[in-house]
């Protein structure tokens, strides 16, 4: 249901104003309302202005907000562990944290920096081993002369390589060697032998070309491949070493300093929070003044508070609220446990208007029955009851999938109610194992009554629909309105009987009456509903009609579940029947779960709430720790 | 050559109200995944939208098994 709201007003001394707003947010009952449409007089307008901060608040706030900047800027540079909770108060001893950031900051930059170029040097130096491993096995035999240049490449494409060896034949008339292998990063590596004299126009052409060269540190130059690796594996180890270092160092920084700055920022957030939240107060000469909205049985309580910790100085008053107000009160949802799960269906919506009706109850009572009409069977709803309960068990603390599991624990309780009625266990296995028959309608070859029973499910759902629609009416005083649904539900009940009696379902002679009621009524639709109004009573039709897929949908399933049956017969080998079985009673399953929820989902919000719900309700959001 | 007649009369009222069904899905659907990818919050609203053809091709199901069924 929608919870009644009240308007209020808090006020003030002006030095109190920062506790009232402490209190407020730890109370987490009350909207601080931003517009003063419908709380001030026109006679004391010249007197209220929008508070203004002094300049200490001023100052404390711009400092915070610098703080808040240095402390992300810190946290990025540490990594993410998790830490124990600190319960050091910063309020005390903020101004040494503020002198104390800016060196940690630094700290952890530097050792970052240290960090990022050991890494750098590494990459580089693996490069290097990969072209070495790659290119010594191929030019270990090449005689080096002094007249011999020997240029590193790495290739990127390999198709380049006819280019380049089109390129270099054309440079040096053919007098290069090219050898190429493959790295063990993946890469083609290569050297390039020529002469001495040709290599600095060769470097230029691969420059030109865009083929990287591999020039090996000088400090290596002359040495035996033996050499260089062991050079390189030793620098390799030491470079890792170094950068084990520094993690380790990182981590005990954030060890023993992130909980409190963690709690700093916690804080800070709540200093700005409370800073933020005197841009909607209002004020006089001496007085603070909160304009808000609340729910109407917490008002005692935060009265009560404000009065104890204040000692009057700090006053709750409950305002008229009018007509215009209507459209600014925001809307809180509170309902009974079994149907909390399902305002996670209704939050998909826009949320309705305060004044009307909270349509969670509503799904609460027919989305689980719906459901079960549609899948119907009690092997499904086994399955579903015990995954639900796995779920409710095995994600405790996610909140959305707690609602979700028990929307489909309560479902699957109305599968396996509407799959005894039906006699459907896994299709007709039920049937065959221990001779489930069905006690009220057999969905597989029943099609004609089935559909009639849909229908009339429908016919009661929209009816319902229509009547909230009529108290909607009179709650809103919108008299029109309510007749005019009023005489939609007398027509649709009329036309009911009317098409009952044409099909011999009733006695004929109930037909001539309701058409002269038909006739009658139908000018006062159009006088109150407006020209419109019939086009609207053949959409409801519509809509009743729209309620058949709960017969379609639900043949669908059960003949999966038959043909599912069928096929794993017909393999005539257990084992393989069973996989056959099983595999397309899971497709049936996952496709159970869905369709009957899409689809029960589309009848209340398409057919269901267009008769009564008003969108464009305002969320309660109430002023209250993060 | 009253059966044939008569299972195609059925496979007409569910196969076009189907194809009429999944045209309008697709052209509702490509445009709902757009709207979602700039306001996430109108989620509720394009599953509403999605749903609206499905009545037609329910519609054609039940014509198409009055026709099958009626003798």
């Amino acid at each position: 249901m929608i919870v009644r709201m009240s308007k209020v007003e808090i006020a003030g001394m002006k030095e109190l104003l920062e506790d009232t707003l402490e209190v407020l947010r730890e109370e987490g009952i009350f909207q601080i309302e931003t517009e003063t449409v419908g709380f001030i007089d026109r006679a004391e307008e010249e007197y209220i202005s929008t508070f203004s901060m002094d300049q200490k608040a001023l100052s404390e706030k711009l400092l915070l907000e610098d703080m808040k900047v240095r402390l992300e800027e810190l946290f990025s540079l540490m990594p993410k562990i998790t830490t124990r909770r600190s319960y050091i108060e910063p309020e005390n001893i903020i101004d040494t944290l503020r002198r104390l950031l800016p060196g940690h900051i630094k700290f952890l930059e530097g050792l970052m920096k240290k960090k990022d170029l050991l890494q750098r040097e590494l990459s580089e130096l693996i490069r290097y081993k990969n072209f070495m491993d790659a290119i010594e096995p191929i030019i270990g035999e090449v005689e080096k002369t002094e007249e011999i240049d020997f240029i590193g490449l790495t290739i990127k494409e390999p198709e380049a390589i006819p280019h380049l060896r089109k390129l270099l034949f054309k440079i040096t008339d053919g007098r290069y060697e090219l050898f190429t292998n493959r790295s063990s990063d993946g890469t083609l590596a290569g050297v390039l032998i020529t002469e001495k004299r040709l290599s600095e126009i060769i470097r230029k052409a691969l420059r030109d070309e865009r083929i990287p060269e591999i020039t090996l540190p000088s400090t290596i130059e002359g040495l035996t491949f033996a050499e260089r690796l062991r050079i390189f594996n030793e620098k390799i180890e030491e470079i890792n070493r170094a950068i084990q270092e520094i993690n380790s160092e990182v981590q005990r920084f954030t060890l023993r300093w992130k909980p409190l700055y963690d709690r700093t920022l916690e804080w800070i957030d709540e200093r700005l929070s409370i800073m933020k939240a005197t841009a909607h107060v209002f004020e006089t000469r001496m007085c603070f003044i909160i304009y808000g909205w609340m729910p109407s049985d917490a008002v005692t309580t935060l009265s009560r508070r404000l009065t104890e910790r204040f000692g009057g100085r700090v006053t709750l008053i409950e305002k008229e609220i009018f007509e215009e107000d209507l459209e600014r009160i925001p809307v809180m949802l509170k309902n009974p446990p079994y149907f909390q799960p399902f305002e996670v269906m209704v939050r998909l919506l826009p949320l309705p208007r305060y004044g009307t009706f909270d349509p969670t109850p509503f799904i609460g009572l027919f989305f689980p029955i719906f459901f079960g009409m549609i899948l119907g069977d009690a092997g499904y709803g086994i399955v579903l009851l015990c995954l639900s309960i796995f779920s409710l068990r095995r994600f405790k603390k996610k909140k959305n999938l707690q609602d979700v599991s028990r929307i489909i624990f309560i479902c699957s309780i109305y599968s396996i109610f509407f799959g005894i009625l039906y006699g459907e266990f896994f299709g007709e296995v039920g049937h065959k194992l221990f001779g489930l028959e069905p006690i009220c309608i057999e969905r597989r070859t029943a099609v004609i009554p089935m559909l009639y029973f849909a229908l009339a499910v429908g016919l009661f759902h929209v009816l319902i629909g229509l009547l909230l629609g009529v108290i909607t009416g009179i709650k809103k005083r919108t008299k029109k309105e309510a007749i005019a649904k009023s005489i939609d539900i007398l027509l649709i009940i009329a036309t009911v009987i009317a098409v009952s009696a044409l099909c011999g379902i009733i006695p004929e002679r109930f037909v001539s009456p309701i058409i002269t009621l038909i006739i009658i009524l139908l000018p006062v639709l159009i006088i109150t509903g407006g020209l419109l109004a019939p086009l609207e009573l053949i959409k409801t039709i519509g809509n009743i009609i729209s309620y058949a897929r709960i017969m379609a949908i639900g043949l669908t399933s059960v003949l999966l579940a038959f043909v599912a049956n069928r096929l794993a017969g017909m393999t005539g080998n257990i084992i393989a029947g069973a996989v056959v079985a099983g595999l397309l009673h899971l497709i049936n399953i996952i496709l159970g779960v869905f369709s009957p929820a899409i689809h029960s989902m589309r009848l209340h919000y398409v057919e269901f709430f267009s008769k009564f719900i008003e969108p464009g309700g305002r969320r309660f959001e109430p002023f209250r720790k993060i | 050559m009253e059966k044939v007649l008569i299972a195609f009369a059925a496979a007409l009222a569910i196969g076009l109200s189907a194809l009429a069904t999944a045209w309008a899905q697709s052209r509702i659907g490509s445009a709902g995944a757009g709207a979602l990818a700039e306001k996430p919050e109108l989620s509720g609203t394009v599953i509403i939208l999605v749903a609206i053809p499905e009545t037609m091709v329910i519609l054609g199901f039940v014509i198409a098994t009055i026709i099958l069924t009626t003798k």
